[in-house]
């Protein structure tokens, strides 16, 4: 039996336990949703190289290790404290706090929510607003399309649920912090499932924040599905900085309706290997996305971003912008989708991702793939892969500042580009001060500027 | 201050400059006029160490020092000043931290303590009235957004914090309306010092209404063709390049 088949096989077991243990519980259609899952998982098998979608990102590696699911009474204990300064600072925050993908109720705090609105774990959600929950639950992502994403299907157990009825705000931003704890040899893997739903003419501003809390290797396999209804309003910003020897793996599914707005945010500076899918229906005439996206690596890490937006109705704005900076042997791969079908006439559409090579090894694997059957449209798409503009540099230098430090102003001010997409203040500082702290930590900068945007 | 003698330059190849005698003195301010093409800005970005151009012949000494031999932030340290005819925009960063940075750096290659944030600001305070800048451009990111007058503004004011021994201003004028003309002008005026030199470039006599040269060069296919004084830059007004052309024609 070869690692692939061996593998497949040792989550089939995984998938015996878990189905017999605490996922136990769960209502019988979430047990029917599992089972087709793990069939298509059993049918797909990993992807290898040969397969278009992974040409350049080779998952073998996490093939090596023997990832168990936790089930809750095994998931470690994490103290109140090591989280506080997590937090997002100076501002109301719902917290919602999952340790090894077990929702912690001890350690979240979900202040006051406007009338209606629910906010909680998906494994309590699919028992007291089942109606809902099965309603969207599996009904937006394609779990075929993906195998990381039919495995994390067949694991459905728990994760972020919010659901905003219509016309409603929910001001604060909601804060779902995913840490992974390991313990000793056993390595651990976490199915985050998320599902998020607003109602018409409602707003929601949510971070979702992956992180290791120790060196361990860990491996996370999410999935979120975010449903936008007409006029309504979500950002999504993801901090994604695991432990460098963790694999991660997030597959972002939305829909969205006329006129709603929908943007999403990817801060990738951890794992050894990282892969985020995001893929956007754009299902109604007027409807506006933004995908933006900032990597950072550095050592032999590999992160990947692959994009779809799939344009359908007319008058439709989509943008995305995506921006790396790669250190050591570092490797980076985009693949951005623009699909405009002919009905989607007048779509406005703009893709650019943008490469900072600070080492001669660092590799960009960057690909625009547009299918356009619309012939009244603006799509646009733009890649570079470069070194540090010499003209900026020679500016610094005139004004008696040496290369060094010049370095370190031009590598920041190339990320506040992207980060300064973020709408909500205080994600955006949350995420300058991650990319200060990685840049300084990780990539050996020194005295970095702190950003500001204009 | 500053000797040039047959200094050979170009990019990529080509020869830009063919052969430039200049020397400027403290006190003095030296404008350098001609036609698009003739090589002034060249000179200006050879002169502060832009890495593209090759210099190939000739020599710069200056304040006693090889000035060629000197990386581009050295000769920064050392007292030369350019202010670009298209400032760069540094996103990010915010207009203080830049100031700041380069000035302590200058500092610290004279011996002289860095300045801390409240004694920065209180410089820079002081300097922005110098160029009429709003106390907003101090956190601002450098050049991001601003109108074509307010970099130029902005390089006035970077010239202003740094002190400079030797600025070189490349076609400050351009772009700008006559109002910030003025402004710009009238900062390069109170810079003035009978310590320091500036070497004026620019394609039009307009601006040497407001700065006043004690010099007056004429630059034409990478030479000086002609020096005066300050009426130099009125004939020319008057007259275009035209003559000076076909003048520099007969004698090459």
């Amino acid at each position: 039996m070869d690692t692939s088949q061996s593998q497949i096989q040792h989550y089939k077991n995984e998938f015996s336990a878990f189905e017999k243990n605490g996922a136990s519980k769960s209502p019988a259609w979430v047990h029917d949703i599992r089972k087709a899952a793990i069939e298509i998982f059993e049918k797909e098998g990993f992807p290898t190289k040969k397969n278009e979608a992974w040409r350049f990102t080779n998952i073998t590696p996490i093939l090596h290790s023997q990832f168990r699911y936790s089930s809750a009474p095994s998931v470690p204990k994490v103290e109140k404290k090591s989280i506080e300064q997590l937090l997002l600072k100076e501002t109301a925050q719902h917290l919602l706090v999952f340790v090894n993908g077990h929702f912690s109720k001890e350690l979240s705090a979900v202040g006051k929510l406007p009338d209606g609105v629910l906010l909680t774990n998906l494994a309590e959600a699919v028992v007291s607003h089942q109606k809902i929950a099965r309603r969207y639950l599996g009904k937006i992502a394609k779990t075929e399309q993906s195998v990381f994403s039919a495995l994390n299907t067949a694991f459905t157990y728990d994760g972020l649920f919010v659901y905003v009825p219509r016309g409603v705000q929910i001001a604060e931003p909601i804060h779902a912090l995913y840490l992974s704890s390991g313990a000793g040899e056993q390595v651990y893997v976490s199915a985050i499932r998320n599902l998020v739903i607003a109602e018409e003419e409602s707003s929601l501003m949510i971070m979702e924040n992956f992180l290791s809390l120790e060196e361990n290797k860990n491996f996370t396999n999410a999935v979120t599905e975010i449903e936008a209804k007409k006029k309504s309003r979500v950002e999504l910003v993801k901090v994604q900085h695991e432990s460098a020897a963790s694999f991660h793996y997030e597959n972002v599914h939305v829909h969205q309706e006329e006129t709603s707005n929908v943007a999403l945010f990817s801060l990738a500076a951890g794992s050894a290997l990282a892969r985020n899918d995001m893929q956007v229906i754009i299902d109604g005439e007027a409807a506006e996305c933004n995908l933006n996206g900032l990597y950072i690596v550095t050592g032999t890490q590999v992160v990947d971003h692959h994009t779809l937006m799939h344009h359908i109705h007319p008058n439709c704005p989509s943008h995305e912008l995506f921006k790396g900076i790669l250190d050591q042997d570092s490797r980076a791969i985009f693949n951005g989708r623009v699909y405009v079908e002919p009905e989607a006439q007048k779509t406005d559409s703009k893709q650019t991702n943008r490469n900072l090579l600070l080492s001669d090894n660092a590799t960009v694997n960057t690909k625009p793939e547009l299918e356009i059957f619309a012939d009244d449209v603006k799509c646009t798409h733009g890649a570079a892969v470069g070194g540090l503009n010499d003209q900026m540099v020679f500016y610094l230098k005139s004004r008696g500042i040496g290369e060094e430090t010049a370095k370190g102003m031009l590598v920041v001010g190339f990320a506040a580009e992207v980060t300064g997409k973020i709408s909500n203040e205080k994600f955006r500082q949350y995420v300058d001060a991650v990319v200060i702290d990685y840049l300084q930590t990780k990539l050996g900068m020194k005295d970095l500027p702190e950003i500001v945007h204009s | 201050m500053i000797e040039i003698k047959n200094l050979h330059a170009g990019i990529a190849g080509k020869e830009i400059l063919k052969g430039i005698d200049l020397k400027v003195n403290a006190g003095e301010i030296h404008a350098i006029m001609g036609p698009n093409g003739s090589g002034k800005s060249t000179l200006a970005q050879v002169l502060a160490g832009h890495p593209s151009y090759e210099v190939t012949g000739g020599s710069v000494i200056y304040d006693g020092k090889d000035l060629l031999e000197m990386e581009a932030e050295e000769r920064s340290q050392a007292g030369v000043f350019l202010a670009f005819q298209y400032p760069v925009e540094i996103p990010g960063v915010s207009n203080s931290y830049f100031l700041k940075a380069g000035l302590n750096e200058i500092r610290k290659a004279n011996g002289q303590e860095p300045l801390d944030s409240m004694q920065f600001l209180k410089l820079l305070r002081e300097k922005m009235k110098l160029v009429e800048m709003a106390d907003s451009f101090i956190y601002r990111p450098v050049n991001e957004g601003f109108s074509g007058g307010e970099k130029k503004r902005n390089e006035i004011l970077q010239m202003a914090v740094l002190e400079p021994k030797l600025a070189i201003l490349d076609e400050t004028d351009s772009g700008l309306d006559i109002d910030a003309l003025k402004i710009v002008a009238g900062g390069v005026n109170k810079l003035k010092s009978s310590d320091n030199a500036f070497i004026v470039v620019t394609h039009y006599q307009r601006l040497l209404n407001y700065i006043v040269p004690d010099f007056v060069h004429v630059l034409v296919n990478g030479k000086i063709v002609k020096s005066g004084g300050k009426e130099l830059a009125l004939e020319l007004e008057a007259e275009g390049y035209d003559q000076i052309k076909e003048d520099a024609k007969v004698t090459a």
